[in-house]
């Protein structure tokens, strides 16, 4: 949409301080990408909060071709039960029993809040949603929502929450491809956490996210839709720079030791530099000037 | 009128924002006997009203429109279908609304908004019988081959006046479309060139050359508004629709006149930006 202001820098590039020489094979010749990049350089990375104004913290993501917006809502009061719902759910619990509830499938029925007081916890809760439009893609789809990618972003994002810090409530995370261009689960879950820190919502650190595509012998980060089509395997690398603590690694294909050591080395950096980014973008934000 | 003896009473100690809360229809018309809104917009103005054309990429045409908070995503995908027996020279056009999760906190996912149908078959009412588009157009080769236009409205955030917005982003979509090039293929199928192909590395001829944009004439422009006792109000906010509790009207209402030159003017202005570009 528009570049990005202010002096914060706008890529994320892990520094390669071991640069191995680059065998061209695939299509690429000299180490070039089809859109200009080179194997170890990531997309610029546009990030914007404040997208949504119905919700409670949101945030725009645009990187490359791919562009996410994800809002959060997060209201106490939504999950206070009266007394008479809370025996509907009990007896509600003792019907369905055992049948819906390993399932995990979404209710056809019944009062929202009964379900949460269900499963009464003194922590608080989060529910991710993530949808495509039915134009994110090049084939019309459904503009469904996208399951695994929601219980992907959940497990992201719940160790970085301090769901302690409000009892008894749900945080809802609804992020929404508006288009596809490749990596999109890391730029949802970078938007995400973003979007909960324009929220208010208490977390222990920032969560960056950078994927990773093994093709032949080479490794390329943030991959395109194109790079990702004809992959031998992907890593997607989910980090907390300032506790050194990773939230989520998924690494699918064949891979051997050393190049997930390196692959490793080149998402550290790269989700170091992407959290700086974030951070800038926060404090952008909320420095007056912008007002 | 206890309650509004009570509010009056109760305001004069109170904050602003717990007075909005709890008595939202006082506070509503205390504005209203001033003729102005709590945005401080007059009764009749709009809010402010931009678009942004071509959004997606990954679409042959699209439009990002913002009304006030209320912002619409549109984009339009073209697919080759066969015209039906009836009308063998015509395309088709379908027209779909989506209230995704993010927009609204009324929205839940798995419970589509109760809004978003009747929208969409409002939107599809109002292109269709203006005849902005003629369908005659969408043909590629007769009784063969035609253009299925899915035109696909996202709204991003909900804040009143959704179907202005949508009718709007609908528009700036189609007048943002570019149709892609279709050639015939040795069995006499029509196929759409990719980009290497139109760069003249095919020896095949394109069908459609001359004809990569649609024509829209008599352009269909909206205005919501809001009836309360005797107040009309344009372009209304979720809130105000919200506590307002007479029906909405659109369309063909004396303010309307002056909002479709407000609107045109916008429209043509993010034309020509585009083409500057």
């Amino acid at each position: 949409m528009s570049t990005k202001a202010g002096a914060a820098p706008s890529t994320y590039s892990p520094s390669t301080q071991k640069k191995k020489p680059q065998k061209p094979t695939f299509n690429h010749s000299n180490a070039v990408r089809s859109d200009g990049r080179g194997f170890y350089q990531c997309r610029p990375a546009y990030l914007r909060t404040g997208a949504v104004n119905a919700a409670g913290g949101s945030a725009y993501a645009e990187f490359g071709n791919t562009k996410v917006i994800v809002s959060v809502s997060y209201n106490p009061e939504s999950v206070t039960v009266s007394v008479g719902q809370y025996l509907c759910t009990l007896f509600w619990f003792i019907l369905h029993t055992g049948t819906s509830q390993a399932s995990g499938s979404p209710l056809r029925f019944g009062p929202r809040e009964s379900k949460k007081a269900m499963m009464y916890s003194n922590v608080g809760r989060l529910n991710c949603s993530v949808s495509y439009t039915p134009f994110a893609t090049q084939i019309r789809g459904q503009g469904s929502e996208h399951k695994e990618f929601s219980s992907v972003l959940h497990k992201a994002l719940e160790g970085a929450i301090l769901l302690e810090s409000f009892p008894k409530t749900t945080v809802d995370v609804f992020a929404l491809v508006m288009e596809s261009g490749g990596s999109d689960l890391p730029v949802i879950i970078s938007c995400a956490s973003l979007a909960l820190a324009d929220a208010g919502i208490m977390m222990y650190d920032m969560v960056a996210a950078v994927s990773l595509s093994s093709l032949g012998p080479n490794l390329i980060i943030d991959p395109l839709l194109e790079e990702e089509c004809c992959q031998d395997g992907s890593l997607m690398f989910t980090y907390m720079p300032s506790r050194s603590e990773v939230t989520q690694l998924a690494i699918t294909g064949e891979w051997t030791t050393p190049k997930i050591h390196e692959g490793m080395e080149l998402c550290v950096d790269a989700s170091k530099k992407l959290a700086d980014i974030m951070r800038s973008c926060l404090k952008e934000a909320d420095s007056p000037s912008n007002e | 009128m206890g309650s509004s003896m009570a509010s009056s009473d109760l305001s004069a100690d109170m904050e602003i924002d717990a007075f909005r809360r709890l008595f939202p229809v006082q506070f509503y018309e205390r504005h209203f006997v001033k003729s102005l809104r709590p945005d401080a917009r007059t009764l009749n103005a709009a809010r402010d009203t931009t678009v942004a054309l071509g959004a997606v990429s990954s679409a042959n045409g699209s439009a990002l429109v913002k009304i006030g908070c209320t912002t619409m995503l549109a984009a339009v995908k073209m697919e080759i279908m066969t015209p039906s027996t009836e009308s063998p020279d015509e395309g088709n056009l379908a027209i779909e609304f989506h209230m995704p999760p993010i927009c609204s906190p009324l929205v839940r996912p798995g419970r589509p908004a109760d809004a978003a149908p009747v929208i969409s078959k409002q939107l599809a009412d109002t292109i269709l019988s203006s005849g902005m588009i003629n369908l005659k157009e969408l043909c590629l080769v007769s009784g063969k081959a035609a253009w299925m236009a899915y035109l696909d409205i996202c709204c991003l955030d909900a804040d009143g006046a959704l179907f202005d917005a949508a009718l709007l982003s609908a528009v700036a979509a189609f007048s943002n479309l570019r149709i892609p090039v279709v050639s015939l293929n040795d069995e006499g199928r029509v196929f759409i060139m990719s980009e290497e192909m139109e760069e003249g590395k095919s020896k095949r001829e394109p069908v459609n050359n001359e004809l990569r944009k649609l024509t829209l004439s008599n352009i269909p422009f909206s205005l919501s508004c809001v009836l309360h006792k005797n107040y009309i109000l344009a372009d209304p906010t979720a809130e105000e629709e919200s506590i307002i509790e007479t029906s909405v009207t659109v369309d063909c209402v004396a303010l309307t006149k002056q909002r479709v030159q407000e609107l045109q003017q916008i429209l043509s202005e993010a034309i020509s930006d585009m083409e500057v570009d």
